[in-house]
């Protein structure tokens, strides 16, 4: 069923794809014409008016699916599931363009030339400047100052169209013209001909778009794919040729030698009139090997006459024209069904990049979340949610404590002399305490998911049970306002995280301290709400409960506790709220299970599909919690807001 | 209303101005570990790298090699420094436009796993450690390591729970007794462990068993593509600050402070260090039976998942045109 549905995703998502579209504007004209049909007689501020709208919640769902699947190309995998596989030919030829395409000012503001000139230059001078500070002798400071000019001619002679000479000339001649013979190719139909049989048999061989983990098929599949990917492969060695090309013309190559000469001779110079001050010759030491680094870095011979390079860009600019061209209505598709990013070629793949990169696709996601729901592989040797058969000794273990055992007199039993083992009352009630008996076997619930449900129920449970006493009796007395307010109110503020590294040391790597962060957490807005029920109850309640004859318990429990409970309650929901979030930190410390332990691996793998998994399963929790407590709310204090 | 307004809408030009102009740095970007010593901290720290680039060098700190990875995605970072080699093949399983140029540091000791003195387990018995708890770092070269120490002694994995944490984290609960043994890199985090145990195998124990590993040079396709020339003086910084740390090693204490160590650690990190030269390099990893290629499929396979399967292939994702 799944492999079936697997096959035909490009169809199902794009059934999905339309009928969400259909969807949403159904009920966006539904809820129109219900505005203007509908007679309330709710005035503005009413919440009644508020009530119902489920035809909006389909409207806002569908919205939040169709920008996933927009934003996560799956709508470009499920309409054009083939143009992954063309743009990837197209990227190939970008790539190996792109040596050449980054010396020019198409992409950047500047030619390269430029840059490194003006870098060069710069040093140049800060050099020029400096040559005062060096308190050489008079010849050496001469002689650093005509080195210095003599760069700036060498770098002259790099510029200068004159003195380049013919050979370069030739060879960027060369690559102007291949990089031609390329775009001239890709205007050909049907170039390289036919497909040899070994691409035919990769292409083939290769898996679909997307078929394991973000892959996109490399090999051309396609006449275009087949051109591209053949120009590409021109391209890369005319990039090649292209990045050897250096402007060694003879006068700019006599000009390093004799640079290199004069820098071996001021490095002599100040050797030998080695200065006394450390500092000084330390600065002398430092401007020889700077003369020689910039030195160096011209003699790259990178720099080019600007007029050389003309002919080369504009071929360019005319492959890239072509390139266009010749790419028709994929364009389209890059641009439109592919937002936030591109394909990109390297050197051993293509992949996606941008929002294709970190936003798997929703069909991907479930089908990673069927995966690892499956309790035979989850993730890291545990399922998401199943069961296991549990013995009911160990749950004995758990809840009755051992030392009962050592509360019954009497000493534990040895064994005789012949080696048999013998045993009384005492151990055998320490047997059972510590769950060291024989016993059938429960199915328990385990796995990622339950683990964590447990930790988050555990730690608000805690917080419930102790903070809302505590919030309503601050509410109440005087002492317990003055003992415990500066206590709550100094470590609410504190960010859980920042508990994190004193809760391992304190607790240990087991589940006690990521609950115990959890109650932490839970405990400060329990006991914050239920205090401002308590004192929030209107005083004619209570009078009116007091001058009835009830006592002080009675008020508390009659009066006080029900008049708190809708503060309480949405203390719970917030409460539960901040739990989910708090756990993915709690479970970082020490992790061998739960959600957040899924989504810390996930993360140091770039498992972007995981780990929106676990985003996905704690935004239903969340959800799924939130809806139960509106549902306790309406059941419990239907009458708030109405008194 | 209105100058209110008018205020949101300049912040918010302001704010995409900036998000813009933040995006277009046109220096080196360099990511490097901190706790982690190598000679070329000071070609760092006496700006070596900027003069011989010409170019402002920046060095960002930080606390993974996957994170390292991200970051190249997103563009920000060039050039990881000293990237384990277990989060670079988890970025080439992932299709990562990145690839290695280089090897920086060779080291046997410098990731370890420590076992607990109060568990009285020890390479003779370590089959002991199934159903006992072992904090490591996963998906790391710690990881890697642990995997590799529990295959050579015969314990079964998967009876061992394993605790993922930090180094850091993972000290701590050793110390603690929380668990039977602790597998992490960094100096502090290493010798903190130590305090509550020794390491399951000698260095040279490791060795013989074949457990050496080393961290790599790894650059973005883009930055190699487009400053070939920056990248190869980059390299060249690092093997002569390399060949000046071998012959005189006076300067270990700008090493320690920029490393965040004290010297005694930075020369403990260091002992278990080894600095390939780029003939070294050539000779033994990047050969056709060398060490880059044989660990780097071994790795693959070891880290491939269900989203990111190995490759076939890894040879295309090491370039040494630039060690040249």
């Amino acid at each position: 069923m799944l492999d079936l549905m697997f096959e035909y995703r490009g169809f199902i998502v794009g059934f999905i794809f339309l009928a969400l579209i259909i969807a949403s504007i159904a009920a966006t004209i539904f809820g129109r014409k219900l505005i203007r049909t509908e007679k309330t007689d709710a005035v503005f501020g009413n919440p009644s008016r508020a009530l119902g709208g489920w035809h909006w919640v389909v409207t806002g769902v569908s919205f939040i699916l169709l920008v996933w699947i927009y934003y996560s190309w799956d709508m470009a995998r499920a309409f054009y599931p083939k143009s992954a596989n063309e743009l990837c030919q197209i990227a190939k030829l970008d790539f190996a363009v792109n040596p050449i395409r980054s010396v020019f000012p198409l992409d950047n503001e500047y030619l390269r030339s430029t840059t490194l000139l003006k870098r060069e230059k710069e040093q140049l001078n800060n050099l020029e400047n400096e040559v005062n500070n060096l308190e050489l002798s008079e010849e050496a400071q001469a002689h650093a100052e005509e080195t210095i000019q003599l760069m700036r001619s060498a770098l002259k002679s790099l510029t200068s169209s004159e003195f380049l000479d013919s050979e370069t000339v030739n060879k960027l001649a060369v690559v102007e013209s291949q990089i031609k013979e390329i775009t001239n190719n890709l205007t050909k139909e049907g170039y390289p001909g036919e497909p040899s049989a070994e691409q035919v048999k990769l292409a083939e061989s290769q898996e679909r778009w997307g078929d394991t983990g973000n892959e996109i098929p490399l090999h051309p599949s396609s006449p275009r794919g087949y051109k591209f990917d053949a120009v590409a492969k021109e391209m890369k060695e005319v990039s090649r040729e292209f990045g050897r090309i250096k402007n060694n013309n003879s006068t700019f190559l006599s000009q390093v030698d004799e640079l290199k000469d004069r820098i071996a001779i001021f490095k002599e110079v100040i050797k030998s009139s080695k200065s006394s001050d450390k500092a000084l010759a330390d600065k002398q030491v430092d401007f020889s090997k700077t003369l020689r680094r910039v030195l160096q870095r011209i003699d790259d011979g990178l720099i080019f006459p600007p007029q050389s390079m003309e002919g080369i860009q504009a071929a360019l600019v005319g492959l890239e024209k072509e390139k266009n061209n010749q790419q028709g209505g994929l364009g389209f598709i890059d641009s439109w069904m592919m937002p936030g990013g591109t394909i990109k070629a390297g050197t051993t793949a293509c992949s996606e990049q941008g929002s294709g990169r970190w936003l798997p696709k929703p069909s991907d996601t479930l089908r990673t979340l069927t995966r690892i729901s499956d309790p035979d592989i989850g993730y890291k040797g545990h399922p998401l949610l199943w069961y296991k058969q549990k013995p009911v000794s160990e749950m004995v273990d758990l809840i009755v404590p051992d030392f009962i055992a050592a509360l019954i007199p009497g000493g534990y039993p040895q064994y005789s002399e012949d080696g048999s083992l013998s045993s009384n009352f005492k151990s055998k009630v320490y047997n059972f305490a510590s769950g060291n008996f024989e016993s059938f076997s429960v199915p328990v619930p385990s796995g990622h998911i339950w683990d964590s449900l447990l930790r988050v129920l555990a730690g608000l449970f805690f917080g419930i049970i102790l903070g809302v006493p505590l919030g309503l009796f601050m509410g109440l007395s005087r002492f317990c306002k003055g003992f415990f307010d500066p206590l709550i109110e100094l470590y609410r503020p504190v960010p859980p995280l920042a508990w994190a590294p004193l809760i391992l040391t304190i607790f240990g790597i087991q589940d006690d301290g990521k609950i115990f962060l959890l109650f932490m957490v839970a405990f400060a807005i329990m006991v914050i709400s239920a205090r401002t029920g308590a004192t929030g109850t209107q005083l004619s309640k209570i009078h009116a409960a007091h001058s009835l004859g009830a006592s002080s318990r009675q008020i508390l429990r009659r009066v006080i506790l029900p008049n708190s409970l809708p503060e309480i309650l949405t203390g719970i929901r917030i409460a539960i709220g901040v739990c989910w979030g708090t756990l993915v930190a709690a479970e970082m410390l020490a992790g061998t299970t739960g959600i957040g332990f899924v989504e810390n691996v996930a993360r140091k793998q770039s498992d972007y599909e995981i780990i929106w998994t676990t985003i996905i399963i704690l935004g239903l929790l969340g959800l799924i919690f939130d809806l139960i407590m509106r549902w306790v709310i309406n059941k419990v204090i239907p009458w708030r807001g109405k008194g | 209303m209105k100058p209110i307004k008018n205020i949101l809408k300049y912040a918010s030009t302001i704010a995409i101005a900036g998000s813009l102009a933040s995006t277009a740095v046109a220096d080196v970007n360099v990511a490097y570990f901190l706790e982690w010593a190598t000679p070329n901290q000071v070609a760092k720290v006496e700006k070596t790298y900027d003069k011989v680039l010409g170019e402002k060098v920046n060095w960002i700190n930080f606390g993974s090699g996957g994170a390292m990875t991200e970051a190249m995605l997103a563009g920000d970072i060039d050039i990881s420094f000293s990237q384990g080699l277990a989060p670079f093949v988890n970025a080439v399983n992932a299709n990562a436009p990145i690839k290695m140029v280089g090897i920086a540091v060779a080291y046997g000791a410098a990731d370890d796993c420590i076992v607990s003195g109060k568990s009285g387990i020890s390479k003779a018995n370590a089959a002991e450690l199934e159903g006992k708890s072992v904090a490591v770092p996963l998906n790391t070269m710690a990881d890697f390591g642990f995997r590799m120490t529990m295959r050579h002694l015969g314990v079964d994995i998967n009876k061992v729970t394993v605790v993922d944490q930090e180094p850091a984290d993972g000290a701590v609960s050793l110390v603690d007794g929380a668990v039977a043994m602790a597998c992490g890199y960094g100096e502090n985090s290493l010798s903190k462990m130590k305090e509550a145990g020794k390491p399951m195998l000698t260095s040279a124990e490791k060795k013989a068993a074949g457990i050496t590993s080393f961290d790599i040079i790894s650059v973005t396709d883009k930055f190699a593509q487009e400053k070939p020339e920056a990248l190869r003086r980059f390299l060249e910084v690092t093997h002569e600050a390399n060949a000046e740390f071998a012959e005189d090693d006076s300067k270990i204490d700008v090493i320690a402070s920029d490393a965040g160590l004290s010297v005694e650690k930075t020369e403990a990190q260091m002992d278990g260090f080894a600095f390939p030269t780029v003939d070294e390099q050539f000779e033994d990893y990047f050969g056709k039976d060398g060490r880059v290629a044989t660990m780097l499929p071994f790795m693959g396979k070891m880290f491939a998942t269900e989203a990111a399967p190995a490759k076939a292939d890894y040879s295309t994702v090491v370039d040494t045109s630039f060690l040249k």
